[in-house]
């Protein structure tokens, strides 16, 4: 993520059509976007499809970005309205497999093996402990714990108090420590090693 | 459960929970495989500025020309008598310059009234209504007074 003053140059650069100014936005943005939107909907082919959509959509009204706000805010918002009107639009079906996300790049084919295998079941498990949150909390625990946003920052892009959302992590932890209980995993050390 | 009501849950499950978060806040790294995906998406954005562009540019265009055109078309207007808010163009302009010539006469008759006095051949006007002594005097002026030059 960029800090705030790089990223408040960077936009006006990209606002006079800098290539690198936008690919550095991009750089920036585009892996912490599809990774909240696939947490969100589960499939991975979707959150990179509408993680462009949305910076197509940012970079076109660039203009109109005001810079007291932060970029980041923004396109989160743009990216989620995209996924609400995509699950408006299209029936949402149960997508009980979780799909394993990207792990990065590995050396060697055995440790590219091993790193699935690792990433895999961690995934498995962050996708069990998510799933038996409901939708506020899900989307809360994700800008708090994948994205790294503060509570303050949360409470203005959810518009509610900063006290509920601290109230919405408090009880996400708890259901998300029930459903690991319940999805009875015996040696966490090894599973994630 | 704890005596005071709420769940305990075991040791092993909140370090799970706790690497799940840390395997979560991993998935939003941005790693350098990214870059040529960020790469390719900027050029696609940018291929698509000049189409955005176009339609202002086209429209921009066209004020301006309609702006320089704008003196020309009221020459041409002028000249083919087209009227403009139900008046004429050329009878404005003519109703204009009868009333400036009028004017014009007004000063000459006013200064032809000063100067009457003074020119005894002029006719008429204010002349006529001097008093009847300043007229003789105007009469007694020697002859040499009312020529500039003597007679060689």
């Amino acid at each position: 993520m960029l800090d705030p003053e790089t990223e408040r140059s960077t936009i006006r650069r990209a606002r006079r059509g800098d290539r690198e100014a936008i690919a550095e936005l991009i750089r920036a943005y585009q892996r912490p976007l599809e990774a909240f939107l696939f947490r969100l909907c589960g499939k991975s082919e979707l959150a990179e499809d509408l993680a462009q959509e949305s910076f197509v959509r940012v970079m076109r009204s660039l203009d109109r970005f005001d810079e007291r706000f932060r970029f980041s805010t923004w396109l989160f918002t743009i990216g989620k309205r995209l996924l609400v009107n995509h699950l408006q639009k299209m029936r949402p079906t149960a997508d009980s497999e979780v799909v394993e996300y990207r792990a990065g790049e590995s050396n060697t084919p055995q440790a590219e093996l091993v790193e699935a295998e690792r990433t895999g079941r961690v995934s498995a498990l962050v996708g069990v402990a998510l799933d038996s949150l409901v939708s506020p909390q899900r989307e809360i625990v994700l800008l708090f714990h994948q994205q790294g946003w503060s509570v303050q920052q949360i409470s203005r892009e959810l518009s509610m108090p900063e006290g509920t959302i601290k109230s919405h992590l408090f009880r996400a932890r708890r259901r998300m420590l029930e459903a690991i209980e319940r999805s009875g995993v015996k040696n966490p050390e090894e599973v994630l090693r | 459960m704890s005596p005071d009501g709420e769940r305990r849950f075991s040791q092993r499950a909140e370090r799970v929970l706790v690497r799940v978060l840390l395997a979560l806040r991993r998935e939003a790294r941005p790693h350098s495989a990214d870059s040529r995906r960020a790469e390719e998406l900027a050029d696609a954005i940018l291929s698509d500025f000049p189409r955005r562009i176009l339609p202002f540019g086209m429209a921009a265009l066209a004020v301006i020309a309609v702006v320089c055109a704008a003196p020309l078309l009221r020459d041409l207007a002028v000249e083919h008598g087209v009227s403009s808010g139900g008046v004429c163009a050329v009878a404005v302009v003519e109703s204009g310059l009868r009333g400036r010539s009028a004017e014009v006469s007004d000063g000459v008759d006013a200064l032809r009234a000063v100067v009457a006095p003074f020119s005894p051949g002029l006719v008429g006007g204010a002349s006529e209504a001097l008093p009847e002594d300043a007229r003789d005097e105007s009469n007694a002026l020697p002859k040499e007074a009312s020529a500039p030059f003597s007679r060689s």
